[in-house]
């Protein structure tokens, strides 16, 4: 599969009377934007925001991130199954909407939210403090359920990315990069020397809104199957996952992910990148073993020489990770797993809920439990009702000089364990 | 808190979802639970159906209790 993408570089976004992109300036008309987050009844009320890099200001309860993009040659449309209709993606020609982000926010599961600063401290913790973001905030219609909240917002979030990204139908790239994968055979001969190298991502499914949809079906109910990497770049992967902020991937990290950048980056030159292999982390021990049991299977049928394997999440996925692990290297592949730590506030405790000794190449993506203050900021975008309750809080959050004393875990994408973020451990 | 219960020298049975976390932690009996967000139960199933599945449980765990083990020991 051969997919250009082209990047539209985006240096400012400003409401204006008529949605466009001009000069690398997006101009948003608010009333049409609001226009198709309103497009689902269950939503009461929306109301849109700009938060640019740099700016006193403080993003939560925040639920997704959202990088806008627009399929311009090729078969299927952004988001298959979900936005678009079904068809399969990764190829033709893709636009993408750099530097800037659709943040949603909204009072959802409140607790199980993130905070995105654009300044202080805690803006050095979040990647999503360099985008210019484009904030809505959902209300629902009274009585709805959360499940249904969350939904209505997450498709609200696709809707009104893909109206931005449409903008750029017309326009010319700034840069344009080129992803191409081999079929099976067609690597084997064009890279007979180089070690056969494939991505297992471990996707969100908890359940409860800890959930991930791949060509919109529910990520639990799948059984580890193989994408072409560039798939994601269309929005093959979605985010549903309202939890913990700091090591979920946002719809953002999936259509970016940078394990799957990387290994082409490497691909024809140090590795043959062989494929994406996608796995769940459900609740049921059975299905945490047929997952595990069948993405080795895959591994050894592939004749994979070695994988990555990402994590998302933490606490009983720590177990799949490690399952995924111990399984791969017992069928002669050579595995590096990327996870994060909750090794306890002064880092001593145990950092995953499991170990085993074939796990000896291990990447991390820091300790969420280390703890940070975020001083006061001059505006809110959404809500600071739950800011004591989201995980990587406590009771005594909220100081009398407004600051907050939180964890990591608190902030989107802190510990992201694809290498999205910039931390590491010492 | 498995292992220090029987550390002071009284035999524990852990019902646990994720058996091999229970295995990596180095408890000896190990019986099996429902899923994480509902160890001990299923609200997918009706009440009668429920209290039946639970005392099942219970009464596995209470037969593990008296089961003599060599080494670590998963009651399926």
């Amino acid at each position: 599969m051969r997919l250009e993408m082209g990047h539209i570089y985006i240096k400012d976004i400003q409401f204006a009377a008529e949605s466009k992109i001009e000069d690398g300036i997006l101009y948003v008309s608010e009333e049409a934007v609001k226009a198709v987050a309103l497009e689902d009844e269950k939503i009461k009320s929306v109301s849109f925001d700009i938060a640019k890099p740099g700016e006193s200001v403080r993003i939560t309860p925040v639920k997704d991130v959202i990088e806008p993009r627009v399929k311009v040659e090729g078969r299927g449309g952004i988001f298959p199954g979900v936005i678009a209709k079904v068809d399969t993606v990764g190829e033709g020609k893709t636009y993408a909407l750099k530097g800037m982000a659709v943040v949603t926010a909204g009072r959802i599961v409140g607790f199980q939210e993130g905070i995105i600063d654009m300044t202080g401290p805690g803006a050095d913790y979040t990647p999503f403090s360099k985008t210019l973001n484009l904030v809505m905030v959902c209300e629902p219609v009274d009585g709805i359920k959360q499940h249904d909240y969350e939904k209505a917002v997450r498709f609200a979030g696709f809707r009104v990315a893909v109206y931005l990204g449409e903008l750029a139908r017309n326009l010319t790239p700034d840069e344009t990069k080129v992803y191409e994968t081999c079929t099976i055979k067609e690597g084997m001969e064009k890279y007979p020397n180089l070690p056969r190298v494939a991505y297992v991502q471990m996707l969100q499914s908890q359940g409860l809104l800890h959930d991930t949809y791949v060509y919109g079906v529910d990520a639990k109910k799948i059984v580890p199957t193989i994408l072409s990497p560039t798939e994601i770049m269309d929005g093959a992967i979605v985010s549903g996952n309202c939890v913990s902020a700091c090591d979920k991937n946002p719809t953002y990290v999936h259509l970016n992910n940078p394990v799957v950048h990387d290994m082409f980056d490497q691909h024809g030159k140090t590795i043959n990148f062989v494929c994406q292999i996608i796995t769940n982390e459900n609740v049921y021990l059975a299905d945490k073993q047929r997952s595990s049991d069948w993405t080795a299977k895959l591994c050894k049928m592939l004749d994979l020489d070695g994988v990555i394997v990402s994590q998302e999440g933490f606490g009983n996925p720590d177990t799949d990770l490690i399952m995924n692990c111990k399984k791969i290297e017992a069928e002669g592949v050579k595995t590096v797993i990327i996870t994060d730590e909750y090794a306890g506030r002064d880092g001593k405790s145990q950092s995953l809920a499991d170990s085993d000794p074939a796990a000896d190449a291990v990447v991390t993506g820091g300790n969420a439990n280390q703890v940070i203050i975020l001083p006061k900021l001059d505006k809110v975008i959404g809500t600071l009702d739950y800011v004591t309750k989201i995980a990587g809080a406590s009771e005594e959050t909220l100081r009398e000089d407004g600051s907050l004393e939180v964890e990591l875990q608190v902030l989107t994408g802190a510990t992201n364990e694809t290498g999205f973020n910039k931390l590491s451990a010492r | 808190m498995v292992k220090e219960v029987e550390r002071a020298g009284i035999p524990v049975v852990h019902v646990c979802t994720v058996t091999p976390i229970s295995m990596t932690v180095g408890a000896n009996r190990i019986v099996p639970a429902i899923a994480i967000p509902h160890p001990l139960g299923n609200p997918a199933l009706d009440r009668d159906e429920e209290k039946a599945l639970r005392r099942k449980i219970v009464e596995k765990a209470l037969t593990a209790l008296e089961t003599e083990v060599e080494g670590q020991t998963i009651f399926d």
